[in-house]
């Protein structure tokens, strides 16, 4: 067999570990799709009970998880316990909005970190501030960066919308733009932190390896050295870090989106989760795992073909 | 930051990276800066007859009045019921030409103990597809309820129903199998069109409930998921063609409490309904904005769960610690005297309240000396404790409630003073009703917010604990029991008044549970809105949204 269709062959029964785990403990978590009616005191006991059948909550929870199982893999997502409508319809009209957030604060952390990743490797002044900035871009809360950002960008000098993906009003580019600005910076600040210091790392170890001292030795020149050799030895694994870090964002900047009211999967998520939404919840999740397991499967086979030494075990 | 899943370390093969990194990032960033200056007042143009922009908190489930579980703000602007009630808690006629009572005629007890209800239906009445509203939407409604196979959220009420009869197309009467005293409210929700849902599915008829058919001012013209329902008003309305004043009306979904607070401070959003008591003090300076306060419908308590921790059956235990608690300083200042204190499960702007009632007072001495007959003796720790048994209990109240979980605390700290060791849990919104209706939990500092009809049977009566009502406390007194059950089959409303006022006099002489303070509702409206009144119940402050208007002054800012 193989080296990608052992891995496959892997891949498949994770997953279905990974669905038996989640739905377990999703309906293991105190309260239910039925818990916001209690609050209503004119619904009344026979109304629950009525509910419960309507939803098929009243069934052995092995019965639901199979049923959902056979519908789930036949592409049969059900539908919404909050709303009623299909799961694919709500997950899908959400995607747009998190693939634009993800993916322009990927492209800049991007852009950030090789910048300040390589400067850190090379001068120890940007290091040392680097370093400080890092550190406070991975501590600082997201939730916390972005109520901040709102109440300087929006409230105190009001250049910027607070929330929202559009003024209803319209404005076109221009005001979908200036939306996308404190999210992006908000996510692009979390995730640079983190890849900056990587690739320096990255960076640095190349610098060390006997073939960039070979090229010392040729008299390239320094920066030629760290841009076309040093940098480049690095990007590979800076890429799948990026790569993989970026899959889990897809699955919804969960925080940053509730922040902003930013309409995509991830504020989905939180509202299923408060509501105890199953069908969606466990849409999402399974859409998120596959999402992880099929980029680290990809990830592993092109380091596989990539590197002969990977490829040592018969 | 994640670690990736190489086994070794890679060598640098990726050669054709190289052209990637070049995408012109930067000329975005830069782009978006200098938009930003542009789209500084965008949606900031102020309050005006054109527009309106509501910051609302959750997105609606459904457009189904029936069906969705929470408060029907947006819903009601498009769908109005046959009565609503108003800021003082009045039913008053919307489609219904006048509300039925005895004294009109509109309702007749029958010998055999049921009662008839007739509803006159205002005339000329039309859907916003040009059909009239007529009795068979009634009929129609009650008879869908009733079948039982969709999902309204609740039947209370259509289940008493017998049948309905429509002598008339605006006369429709309503047969009850036995005497139902909120019957004035059973249609609040109104009704469903009949020419549309009839022999359909009404749970995947997603046209109706995501846009329904109503007879209101506006009508939905776009829901974006996650993002906005915008409605705009319907030609012909009603009422005449003056109603409705303002032309669209935007709600925007901003569950991020700070967030929502945040854009109407920008004035990104214009009104705010039910704003957290803790975010008032920071709205007062905007002169954009006005505060507009009316008493709630709901009371904030400590239920005592006399089942899970039996201390709690001993009267003078519950007078006990109603007297260890300095209501006034919990107003004065977790709350910023924003509410008032109020005695029992009925409010003060109820036909039915008893201002004659048992108080207790803040009364440390009194509180000790009613623990000491009890036998509930203090500790050398200073806790009290009665056969080895200290009386120690948990509170639990909802988490990320910032008021509720300072109020907690300081209940925490006054029942110790007199010896009671109360320890306070949180627990997630979802979960606490889970918790609450199992009935595990000693003690619980919430409220009820209930509709305009005066009803607490279901909270006090002493066969109505979960699952049959939600008397929690699991709190049995036969008398009052008696009284509640015979308030709700007296349709007179004087009479009705009368039980009602017993049962609460009856309730202060037994503390079932520790009354704190009326829940006053607070929204925040542009400063230029005319004939907002807000609403103390469930039926929210959209009740009157045809009569709202942005008067010249002040319009802008």
């Amino acid at each position: 067999m193989s080296f990608a269709a052992r891995r496959l062959a892997q891949a498949v029964p994770l997953l279905l570990i990974i669905s038996l785990l989640v739905f377990g403990l999703i309906h293991a978590a105190p309260g239910g799709p039925l818990s916001l009616y209690l609050d209503n005191p004119n619904v009344r006991p026979e109304d629950i009970a009525r509910l419960r059948r309507a939803m098929g909550l009243d069934r052995p929870l092995g019965t639901q998880y199979v049923s959902w199982l056979a519908a789930f893999v036949r592409g049969d997502w059900g539908y919404s316990y909050a709303d009623g409508r299909p799961v694919t319809e709500r997950m899908i009209e959400r995607v747009p909005a998190t693939l634009q957030l993800v993916g322009v604060s990927t492209l800049l952390a991007v852009i950030v970190s090789v910048v300040v990743g390589v400067g850190a490797a090379l001068r120890r002044g940007v290091d040392r501030a680097a370093s400080v900035g890092s550190v406070a871009g991975l501590s600082i809360p997201v939730f916390w960066l972005g109520l901040v950002l709102q109440l300087l960008f929006s409230n105190t000098l009001g250049w910027l919308p607070s929330s929202g993906r559009a003024s209803f009003a319209g404005g076109g580019l221009a005001d979908r733009l200036a939306h996308l600005v404190l999210p992006v910076a908000v996510l692009a600040v979390a995730h640079a932190a983190g890849w900056s210091r990587y690739l320096r790392g990255s960076v640095r170890l190349a610098l060390a390896q006997p073939f960039t001292n070979a090229a010392r030795a040729r008299g390239v020149t320094e920066s030629r050295i760290v841009l076309r050799h040093a940098l480049r030895h690095a990007l590979l694994p800076f890429a799948t870090v990026v790569l993989l870090d970026a899959s889990i964002m897809a699955s919804g900047a969960v925080v940053t989106e509730s922040v902003f009211a930013w309409p995509g999967i991830g504020s989905l998520f939180t509202e299923a989760l408060a509501k105890r939404d199953y069908t969606v919840l466990m849409a999402f999740l399974m859409c998120a795992s596959v999402a992880v397991v099929t980029l680290s499967f990809l990830a592993d086979v092109a380091v596989h073909a990539l590197d002969p030494r990977t490829r040592g075990e018969p | 930051m994640r670690i990736p899943r190489l086994r070794r370390f890679a060598p640098p093969l990726g050669m054709t990276i190289r052209s990637r990194f070049r995408v012109p990032g930067s000329r975005v960033i830069l782009l978006a800066i200098a938009v930003a200056g542009c789209a500084k007042d965008a949606g900031r143009a102020g309050a005006s007859n054109a527009l309106l922009i509501v910051g609302y908190d959750r997105e609606p489930d459904t457009m189904n009045r029936y069906a969705t579980h929470i408060l029907e703000d947006i819903q009601s602007c498009v769908v109005e019921g046959l009565v609503t009630s108003d800021e003082k808690m009045n039913v008053v006629p919307v489609l219904a030409a006048e509300v039925p009572t005895i004294q009109n005629g509109g309702v007749v007890l029958r010998p055999d103990g049921g009662m008839d209800v007739t509803w006159k239906l205002r005339p000329g009445v039309k859907w916003h597809d040009g059909k009239p509203h007529t009795s068979a939407d009634v009929k129609f409604t009650v008879d869908a309820i009733n079948k039982g196979d969709w999902k309204p959220e609740s039947t209370d009420g259509f289940d008493r129903i017998a049948s309905v009869d429509t002598p008339d197309s605006l006369t429709a009467v309503v047969h009850y199998k036995e005497v139902y005293a909120p019957y004035a409210m059973q249609f609040f929700r109104g009704t469903l069109p009949r020419h549309l849902l009839q022999g359909r599915d009404i749970d995947k008829a997603n046209d109706y409930n995501r846009n329904p058919l109503g007879t209101g001012p506006y009508r939905i013209a776009e829901w974006k998921t996650g993002e906005y329902v915008l409605l705009e008003k319907v030609k012909d309305y009603w009422r005449g063609p003056e109603y409705p004043k303002i032309d669209r009306i935007l709600f925007r979904f901003l569950p991020n409490t700070t967030t929502r607070i945040n854009q109407l401070k920008s004035g990104e959003v214009q009104l705010v309904a039910l704003v957290p008591w803790d975010k008032v003090r920071e709205l007062r300076a905007l002169p954009s904005v006005r505060l507009n306060q009316v008493l709630g419908n709901g009371y904030e308590h400590v239920t005592l769960n006399e089942k899970h921790f039996p201390p709690f059956k001993d009267l003078r235990v519950r007078q006990a610690l109603a007297h260890a608690i300095d209501r006034e300083l919990l107003v004065r200042t977790i709350l910023d005297s924003l509410v008032t204190t109020v005695d029992g499960p009925i409010q003060p702007l109820s036909w039915a309240y008893e201002p004659n009632v048992k108080r207790y007072a803040f009364d440390t001495a009194a509180s000790n000396r009613l623990l000491d007959e009890a036998g509930w003796k203090r500790g050398p720790d200073g806790i009290r404790a009665k056969d080895g048994q200290p009386l120690a209990f948990t509170l639990i109240t909802q988490a990320g409630f910032a008021i509720r979980e300072n109020v907690a605390q300081a209940l925490q700290r006054q029942f110790r003073d007199v010896g009671v060791n109360a320890s306070v849990k949180l627990i997630d919104g979802t979960t606490i009703s889970t918790v609450w209706f199992s009935g595990d939990f000693d003690a619980m500092l919430h409220w009820w917010q209930s509709g305009a009809d005066p009803e607490i049977t279901l909270f006090f009566a002493s066969d109505r604990s979960p699952p049959a009502g939600r008397n929690i406390n699991y709190f049995a007194d036969d008398s009052l029991t008696r009284v509640l059950y015979a308030s709700d089959r007296t349709v007179d409303q004087a009479e009705r008044a009368e039980l009602l006022r017993a049962a609460q006099r009856r309730v202060a002489e037994l503390v079932p549970e520790l009354v704190l303070y009326n829940t006053a509702k607070i929204d925040a409206v542009p400063a230029s809105l005319r004939n907002f009144n807000g609403n103390p119940t469930n039926a929210g402050p959209f009740w009157n949204v045809y009569e709202w208007e942005i008067g010249q002054a002040g319009s802008s800012r």
